[in-house]
């Protein structure tokens, strides 16, 4: 068995030891499960999963849907239909948005030439000129697709499986089920793109969310600022020898307190206030780049030199992934692309092209990639109608949740290979369909965790993160 | 099947092990309500319960009917079904399947299915579907008491002693207001009873309440989703705390809150109250189709209802029915069909009808208020306006000697140029800029220099059309035109590899055409948004000839001689094709107009004019100099503030409440096929629960839906509330799962508790006050919370109050507390939001700019966090383990993190209070004493007090070395009074702050 891995038997002690009171009942039920999962892993493989290929994720969010029209999916047929009413037979009676339920849908074939790249001979579009070069590191997923068109339900459900706010998003269960490999640092960190439009999609913070999990499983937002954290820093005037005075202070006083009182609590806070000491160090150390060496800036591009860029979270990841942090997302806004796409939709691919590319470039050669599943993608695509006047290059593409294509890399992921396909429009799903929750399956499954034996008891049920309809891990996809 | 096997074997030694923690269990024979039901009901009712598209092998086992008719005989557990597939080593046959993923029974569970079949299979309810009835309880003896310690005698478990009277006081005080007591209260000699009275007529009362429900009810003062847009629900969060503390009964409360409107001659607050049921989240998101929206909303309203009057997970049946508990997804609808049909049509923002216009009685105040920190500063800022004249009359004469060899503003930046494309760039020696060779679609160039200047206030870019231009326009691309679609300012040190973004607020230019359309080519102010759909162009310009354009930077760089400044153009328009070819970059170490317009700065002016200028230069050259002189700029800026606060309060003296208003002409109401609110199955009718409490009859309102559940004979009203109140004096509820008093829900700890408090609620007409008055003068209430060992081994959750309740208090409280113990709490009552101090950043972070949080200043600042703006899709970051206000949580969350350690150690609201009460206690004969009794309601033992000392003259010892940290520390704004020693101040600023993180301080002890 792995060093790293926390183990279910240690799970189950992290779990009695900070458990509180309050909680016990959900925290029974999370133990009975962790206990079962441990009599699966000693005796029984049909129980629970032991096996992870992934040690850790990073979740490179694209908020908004991305086109995959425009950058994966390429549909040359579509030129024959250019300006013509989309088939009924294809749109199959599938909702739209109130934005353009009213106007004919007129197909709109995307203007972008797509290239075959690397030996896997994988299509990706001219928009993403680095991408093509990575291809061969890549399993392009191009049959995802959710119930959702909408944002704000569309991108809770791609994250926490639900599309009302208020459960565990994927980064909270995870750390939740795996617990931490770092002991100065959060085991789920979120890293947002600084800038300076202001999103039509803002990002909610139950996108990161515990919902009902405690909430130290939430995700921590690593800023951009002289704060990477929030009240990191300790107040002007206050040196570190004074702090550490006043903690020693705090520590003696509570364990005086502790010895009256009996209750357990007390000692868990004084773990907790080390632990902010520690994390005090630990988090300037890592979001200072400085002592990254020049290449690495080229390899992620000029704007990685900017902090709060795409392409220097993208660094940052790499940082997190190398200490051992469980679950690193990150948010780049501003994907809907209603309108303009030409240089709306390249705008966005700019920021984020060479980043992406870099950081598996990047794992890669740190030997990192072979246990770090990168993910990169939105919460739904976009459709294959025009929205405004189809040919002009005002047109840009409404929601569209019956099919989009994501990307994975590393963590047991097959690479260089593409999986499943749509219709020839790029409406439907023709092939091997993948539903955001087989998705999330699939990533546990990475994880080493069974997404059915995962639970959580709230409200007296038995919550995971795939949800009560059946979900199945891609296999196919799995080396 | 080894597999199987090994898992019961292993869960069965989890059992047996635990079982010899000795946790106290009280035996006797299984009943069913309390030992079966619940173990039907997790194992079995998924396959086999109420819901019947889930339902297996045509059994069922939630009624007595279904369960004897095939897997139970009655008085024969070998002859029944049920015990073999509990009892059987066999996967196939076993129960439950191993595929349901449900735990397997335990040894001690199988054996009460037995002892149950053998005594004959009694059937029952559920116990919280059945009325509550009270057991007598001896005359002049406490009832809560009389019934907690039946229990302890039965579990053979000793009652604490009564806690101390200062940690007594503390825990009341807190449970009542949600503030501890001042040093006076715990010096006073008050009887228990005079003190709860006193607490409970206090005003504070009616805000420690309306926290509670306020969270419940889901209240914010934003939407949720989307633009997350204001709304101006505030005066029913007022509403909420005058009835809380003029003891409105709760009957009364529930039924203004669901059918005020509906009340014959129904007053204004009445309206106001029925707010309640609009404090769901609204979605205006462009997409979105608004009848989706509405049918949500309905649910919300019933879910909430679900949640926080009856303890049911209602929620549950919105796609199918209830699979642990007796509600058909008709009972579901029927409910939806009270809230169907409010005069709304599902939009969001400021078209949320129906509203209710309301002037409320606080506003005035918060004018006032207003008014009074504008009237402090108006002097200030104009007295910094006098002292700046000597110094600017100097400053002009320097200036006017300076600039008589002519004025040079701008200065050309020279440096290294990049393209990202490809274009070729080249300054020449005048420093203009010129491209050539490859023309790309889109481009972005940068400039890198060197500055020359200590510091840049603003940017300057010139463009020029040139013969080798197309047309001899701006650029080389098809039309001649040029679009610069965003700029970026960035400053980076010689050899290092990190940049930091530099932040410009303002962009004019000589010509910059307003546009039709937010998202096209024209306004310069685009360049500043990161959107490539806007941005400046000349395009329309009279003359082809050379333009300019000013970036004004948000706050003066100062820039060291190893910085280098980075000027981005990003060139990335829709149209392309448009790459500017010639131009000249320059920028200024002038502030205020200089950077504000694209013409003569005023130096250049003042260069012209022999003698001294005019009225209107002298003008411009003073709003200039004022930008630099500290003293006025600080003073300017504060004022500015205090205006805007004014206008905001003043704006709030009408708005327009969302309420509930029927419509007209009802909707019908159509069971949603598996929940979705465009798939209608069978039109229902309104009414209640058929299995639990049944509502009929015809024309039913919501009128009849609040009587109903107040009405005295629902089974579930009563106790649930009650065991919220309990949960406010316990932190925990006597039902530990408040929001499910269903068959999953845990059984009250003390069930005849719960019922006599549930009878005593109705019979004494929902008398919320009592009811608290009852609880927390039983000696239960009183205990010392220390744990012994043999306490935690035998009741570690306390499930049978042999001890007081210890946990930590919710985090609004302690920022109350802090504020309150430091004498800093602004006590006054309503009034419209306010913004305590908070991160910077914050909002912007989420929204990209969107919003932005300014701290309230002035006595605006130390109100109470029930006051504090609740933005829904961020909530105000000195909180944690809050209700999340999105839907109704009853529930206590309560985790230990070490973010809340750095945000009880670094916030600026516990760093002030930390201050204040350095500033109140020094000078004092014993100031830590002071401190401690302060914030601990008590006395620093001698043990602690050597330690609390070591660190304070640690602290002493290092601020009297280092006076200007000591200033730091204490702020910019001097806490320091007449005679005040910064050390000391500092270092008990220090132990102050040590002691708002003891563990005790942030705990109900």
């Amino acid at each position: 068995m792995s060093d790293n891995r926390l183990t279910v038997q240690q799970a189950v002690a992290r779990r009695a030891f900070l458990g509180n009171g309050l909680q016990s009942a959900a925290g029974l039920a999370a133990l009975a499960c962790l206990q079962r999962a441990a009599c699966g892993a000693s005796g029984s493989p049909a129980v629970g999963q032991s096996n992870p290929r992934a040690k850790r994720v990073i979740f490179l969010t694209q908020s908004g849907g991305p086109s995959q029209l425009e950058l994966f999916d390429n549909k040359p047929g579509l030129l024959k239909w250019a300006g013509r009413e989309l088939p009924d037979s294809v749109r199959r009676g599938q909702r739209l948005t109130t934005m353009t339920a009213g106007q004919k849908q007129l197909v709109m074939p995307s203007r972008v030439r797509f290239r075959r790249c690397g030996e896997s001979g994988a299509e990706i579009s001219e928009w993403l000129p680095h991408l093509q070069g990575v291809v061969d590191e890549l399993c392009l997923v191009r049959s995802l697709y959710t119930d959702e068109i909408n944002h704000a339900p569309a991108m809770t459900k791609f994250l926490t499986g639900h599309q009302l706010a208020g459960r565990p998003s994927m980064g909270a269960w995870t750390s939740y089920g795996l617990g931490s490999e770092n002991s100065s640092l959060p085991e789920y960190l979120v890293l947002i793109s600084k800038m300076q439009r202001p999103s039509d999609q803002p990002l909610y913070d139950h996108y990161w969310g515990s919902g009902f999990l405690p909430s130290r499983h939430q995700g921590v937002k690593l800023r951009n600022s002289r704060e990477p954290v929030l009240y990191l820093r300790d107040p002007d005037g206050l040196p570190r020898e004074l702090r550490r005075g006043m903690l020693d202070g705090l520590t003696e006083l509570n364990q005086q307190h502790l010895e009256q009182s009996g209750d357990p609590e007390i000692a868990a806070r004084i773990r907790q206030y080390e632990m902010a000491w520690r994390m005090q160090t630990s988090i300037p150390e890592l979001a200072d780049l400085s002592d990254e060496p020049e290449e690495v800036f080229e390899l992620y591009g000029p704007d990685s030199r900017r902090p709060g860029s795409y392409a220097a979270n993208c660094i940052l990841a790499r940082r997190l992934a190398e200490r051992g942090v469980r679950f690193v997302q990150l948010f780049h806004p501003d994907w809907d692309h209603h309108s303009r796409l030409p240089s709306w939709c390249t705008a966005r691919c700019r920021d984020t092209d060479q980043a992406s590319a870099a950081l598996v470039v990047d794992l890669k050669r740190r030997g990192l990639l072979e246990d770090t599943l990168v993910i990169w993608g939105g919460e739904f695509g976009r459709g294959v109608a025009g929205q405004g006047q189809w040919d002009s290059i005002e047109a840009g593409r409404d929601h569209h949740p019956r099919c989009f294509t994501m990307w994975l890399a590393g963590g047991g992921v097959k690479s260089g290979i593409s999986f499943g396909a749509t219709d020839d429009f790029s409406y439907n799903v023709a092939v091997d369909s993948v539903h955001v929750r087989d998705l999330h399956a699939t990533i546990l499954d990475l994880l080493g965790i069974d997404h059915e034996r995962l639970v959580y008891r709230h409200q007296g049920l038995d919550f995971r993160l795939t949800g009560v309809e059946s979900a199945k891990v891609i296999k196919a996809i799995i080396q | 099947m080894l597999g199987v096997q090994m898992q019961r074997l292993l869960c069965w030694l989890t059992v047996m092990f635990s079982g010899c923690m000795c946790a106290v269990t009280i035996a006797d024979e299984p009943q069913f309500s309390r030992d079966i039901l619940p173990l039907l009901s997790d194992r079995c009712f998924a396959c086999h319960g109420p819901d019947p598209s889930q339902r297996k092998a045509d059994l069922r086992l939630d009624t007595r009917e279904g369960a004897t008719a095939k897997v139970i005989v009655p008085g024969d557990a070998a002859g029944s079904e049920l015990m073999r597939r509990l009892t059987t080593l066999d996967a196939d046959l076993q129960m439950p399947p191993v595929e349901a993923h449900k735990p397997v029974l335990t040894a001690a569970e199988v054996q009460l299915f037995a002892d149950w079949i053998r005594a004959g299979a009694p059937w029952g309810r559920h116990w919280a579907f059945e009325r509550p009835l009270r057991v007598s309880i001896p005359e002049g003896r406490h009832p809560v008491d009389v019934l907690i310690e039946r229990q302890l005698e039965r579990a053979g478990l000793t009652a604490a002693a009564e806690a101390p009277a200062g940690v007594l006081l503390r825990r009341v005080s807190f449970d009542l207001t949600g503030l501890p007591p001042t040093p006076a209260e715990l010096a006073s000699d008050l009887t228990w009873n005079q003190h709860v009275d006193r607490l409970l007529a206090s005003p504070h009362y009616g805000e420690r309440m309306a926290m509670w429900w306020l969270d419940a009810a889901r209240y914010a003062d934003t939407d949720g989703f989307q633009a997350d847009a204001t709304r101006d629900n505030w005066p029913w969060r007022d509403w909420v705390v005058d009835a809380f503390n003029s003891n409105q009964s709760f009957a009364q409360f529930t039924v203004e809150q669901f059918a005020g409107d509906l009340l014959p001659n129904a007053s204004a607050e009445q309206r106001l109250a029925t707010c309640f049921h609009r404090n769901h989240m609204t979605n205006g998101e462009g997409g979105r189709d608004p009848e989706e929206s509405r049918v949500d909303y309905v649910l919300d309203r019933v879910n909430t209802m679900g949640t926080l009057y009856l303890g049911l997970t209602l929620n549950c049946s919105q796609c199918h029915s209830h699979k642990f508990d007796p509600i058909t997804q008709r009972d579901y609808y029927g409910l939806t069909a009270f809230f169907n049909s409010i005069d709304e049509d599902g939009r969001a923002g400021r078209s949320a009808k129906p509203y209710l216009a309301y002037e409320s009685r606080h506003v005035a105040r918060a004018v006032a208020e207003a008014e009074q920190l504008v009237a402090e500063r108006r002097p200030r800022e104009q007295q910094a306006r006098v002292a700046a004249e000597q110094p600017f009359a100097v400053w002009l004469e320097e200036q006017r000697a300076a600039l008589r060899g002519g004025a040079k503003s701008w200065h050309v930046l020279r440096g290294a140029l990049e393209s990202v494309e490809g274009t070729l760039l080249e300054q020449d020696a005048e420093g203009v800029i010129q491209a050539s060779g490859p023309n790309p679609r889109q481009d972005d160039y940068r400039l890198s220099a060197a500055v020359g200047l200590s510091r840049v206030t603003g940017i300057r870019l010139e463009v020029y059309p040139h013969a080798s231009h197309t047309r001899g326009g701006f650029s080389r691309g098809l039309s001649g035109e040029f679009i610069l679609t965003d700029i970026k300012v960035q400053v980076r040190q010689r050899d290092s590899s990190v940049v930091r973004d530099i932040s410009v607020s303002g962009a004019v230019a000589d010509f910059s055409p307003s546009q039709k359309e937010a998202r096209s080519y024209g306004d310069v102010r685009g360049v500043l948004d990161d959107d490539p759909r806007n941005g400046w162009t000349t395009r329309g310009a009279p003359a082809i000839v050379p333009h300019a354009a000013v970036f004004e930077l948000t706050t003066p760089l100062v820039i060291s001689a190893d910085e280098e400044l980075v000027f981005e153009m990003r060139q990335r328009s829709t149209d392309g094709d448009s790459n500017l070819g010639r131009f000249r970059v320059f920028v200024t170490d002038e502030a205020g107009p200089a950077v504000r317009s694209t013409g003569s700065t005023p130096c250049e002016l003042l260069a012209l004019v022999e003698g001294a200028p005019d009225e209107a230069l002298r003008g411009q050259l003073m709003e200039q100099f004022l930008e630099d002189f500290e003293p006025h700029r600080v003073a300017r800026k504060a004022l500015a503030v205090a205006e805007s606060q004014l206008r905001e309060v003043q704006a709030a003296k009408r708005v327009e409440v969302m309420v509930l208003a029927e419509k007209a002409e009802s909707r019908p109401t159509f069971i949603l096929e598996r929940g979705l609110w465009d798939r209608h199955g069978d039109e229902v009718q309104r009414g209640g629960l058929s299995e639990i409490a049944p509502l009929n009859g015809s024309g039913l309102t919501r009128l009849d839906l609040a009587r109903w559940l107040v009405s005295g004979e629902h089974p579930l009203t009563a106790r649930v509330l009650v065991n919220h109140l309990w949960q406010l004096c316990f932190g925990v509820g006597l039902v530990r799962t408040p929001e499910d008093f269903g068959v999953q829900g845990e059984r009250p700890d003390q069930a005849e508790l719960l019922d006599w408090l549930a009878v005593e609620c109705v019979e004494s007409g929902w008398d919320v006050k009592h009811l608290l008055r009852l609880i927390v003068t039983s000696a239960a209430y009183r205990r010392n919370s220390d744990v012994t060992s043999e306490q935690r081994e035998r009741d570690p959750d306390n499930r049978f109050y042999a001890r007081g309740a210890r946990f930590r208090l919710p985090s609004w409280m302690l920022r109350d507390a802090a504020l309150h113990a430091a004498g800093l709490l602004n006590p006054a009552l309503g009034g419209p939001p306010v913004r305590p101090w908070q991160p910077p950043g914050v909002w912007e972070e989420n929204f990209m700019g969107r919003f932005t949080w300014v701290p309230s200043e002035g006595a605006a600042r130390h109100r109470r966090t029930l006051y504090a703006f609740w933005r829904r899709s961020i909530a105000p970051t000195f909180l944690f383990d809050s209700a999340q206000r999105r839907v109704c949580e009853v529930r206590s969350i309560r985790t230990n993190t070490p973010l809340q350690a750095l945000t009880l150690l670094n916030d600026e609201n516990y760093l002030e209070a930390a201050r204040s009460l350095a500033v109140r206690v020094a000078g004092q004969s014993e100031p830590l004493q002071e401190l401690s009794l302060r914030l601990l309601s008590r006395r620093l033992r001698e043990s602690e007090r050597l330690v609390l000392q070591r660190e304070y003259d640690r602290a002493l010892g290092y601020y009297r070395g280092d006076a200007d940290a000591a200033k730091r520390f204490l702020g910019a704004e001097s806490v320091l009074s007449e005679g005040q020693e910064s050390a000391v101040l500092a270092a008990l600023t220090a132990t102050a702050s040590l002691l708002l993180n003891l563990d005790e301080a942030v705990t109900h002890e």
